[in-house]
């Protein structure tokens, strides 16, 4: 019997999550390699679901992976897992690249109410992205819910922003993000 | 408390989208270590949203992977493509004290030259009879200092497909810019490096765009610089950088 498989080439173990920080903080190359190739399609989505032009997405991702390997000691295992971190990075980098953006076209100041007037004309846009993830799951929430997730997690505004915009009282924004959130959850299993 | 209603109230899920008030956050922060099970509860959702995630992944098309897997590898690795030195006697010159003379500047751009010319000579006679060290030694300075900030400079509006970085000693004020992609500036054209210092724009230098695949050199980078952007001037440079032809832009 001949056996036609070859192994492929392995650049490295599978890493551990704890041996992965090690080898990252330490600037090892293949844990750079090992990392970006594990999660960038992971956060890719998550970029492209904010930043549908791919370009723009692809140049982000760039800066993520970047400001990852220049952070990386900031980085506190036990405030949470790696993937938590370079979420949250990817995600308020993404946001500041969106509002570059809205900011260049409207070329004046921007604020919270400019954003709510956008939700519903984006949300009647977004049907057309295929990317599947968590910005489909949040527009199938009801409309209270999906627009504090909406303004939280896409557009980064604060609870206290939001209750301005939303002429709220902020104990129920708080209600409304934490229900919606457990909405969310049900969903995602 | 009753942690168990507390687990169950959401706020583990917004903790870890990043979604509390610092006041939530710190209350989570400070009960963490009490209870096991909302220690636990928060692990595991965090595992449960990372898998579900890497399910939902897109990739990158293939040149973005290349691209930024020889980013990291050039940022982790102190290997550099080298070339050998031009002779052509054009090096990076230092002309921000002489922007505004303009007519002196031709006399001394003539005397530099000539100068630089043949220092460059030397240098380039230097590094051929070095056979242990084919980097030149500034170059090998630049990327092993592990005081180096490195700036990723993207290009900006139209010209997105630009790259430069730089590497930035703050001890010495001195950095190092890498052009990976940036047009060549025609005669009449520089490019030109700006620093936002308490905000405001201050010139830094010229950048020689027609030295590849070497660092360029410039001096008396502001220690307090927050973000840097080079635009395409007239030769020379100019007091204010002209805004519309912003070519790159990056934050420390």
């Amino acid at each position: 019997m001949i056996f036609t498989f070859q192994f492929p080439k392995l650049e490295q173990k599978p890493y551990t999550e704890t041996e992965l920080v090690t080898a990252l903080k330490s600037r090892d190359n293949h844990a750079y390699k090992h990392l970006y190739l594990h999660y960038r399609g992971a956060l890719y989505n998550n970029i492209l679901q904010l930043l549908p032009d791919r370009e723009i997405a692809a140049d982000v991702l760039q800066e993520v992976f970047l400001q990852i390997w220049k952070n990386i000691d900031k980085y506190d295992e036990t405030k949470g897992r790696l993937f938590t971190w370079m979420l949250k990075l990817t995600r308020n980098m993404a946001i500041n690249q969106t509002r570059v953006k809205n900011f260049k076209v409207h070329s004046k100041n921007e604020d919270i109410s400019n954003y709510v007037s956008v939700i519903e004309e984006r949300n009647s846009q977004q049907t057309g992205i295929n990317h599947i993830g968590l910005r489909q799951q949040v527009h199938k929430l009801r409309p209270e819910y999906k627009d504090v997730i909406e303004l939280s997690y896409f557009q980064g505004f604060k609870q206290e922003e939001i209750a301005e915009a939303l002429k709220l009282p902020l104990g129920t924004v708080k209600t409304r993000l934490r229900n919606a959130i457990i909405e969310l959850r049900k969903e995602l299993k | 408390m009753d942690i168990k209603e507390y687990i169950s109230s959401g706020i583990i899920e917004l903790y870890v989208m990043g979604l509390c008030s610092p006041e939530e956050e710190k209350e989570l922060e400070a009960l963490r270590p009490q209870y096991k099970e909302l220690h636990e509860a928060i692990l595991q959702y965090e595992k449960d949203m990372e898998e579900k995630m890497l399910q939902y992944a897109t990739l990158p098309d293939a040149e973005t992977d290349k691209q930024i897997l020889q980013q990291l590898a050039s940022l982790n690795t102190p290997v550099i493509q080298m070339r050998p030195v031009q002779s052509t006697g054009r090096k990076f010159n230092w002309m921000r004290s002489v922007a505004a003379a303009a007519v002196i500047l031709l006399g001394i751009s003539a005397y530099l030259n000539y100068t630089l010319y043949n220092k460059t000579k030397k240098q380039a006679a230097l590094i051929s009879n070095s056979t242990s060290s084919p980097l030149p030694a500034a170059d090998y300075t630049v990327i092993t200092n592990p005081a180096i900030t490195p700036v990723a400079l993207y290009g900006v509006g139209s010209h997105t497909i630009c790259r430069c970085t730089m590497f930035w000693d703050k001890s010495t004020g001195k950095a190092y810019i890498m052009i990976h992609h940036l047009p060549r500036s025609s005669s009449s054209k520089d490019y030109q490096l700006w620093a936002e210092v308490d905000g405001k724009t201050v010139s830094v230098g010229i950048i020689n765009d027609a030295i590849r695949g070497r660092f360029i050199e410039v001096t008396n980078v502001p220690n307090q610089s927050i973000a840097f952007k080079v635009t395409l001037e007239q030769a020379g440079g100019a007091t204010q950088p002209t805004l519309a032809e912003t070519y790159l832009e990056g934050n420390i």
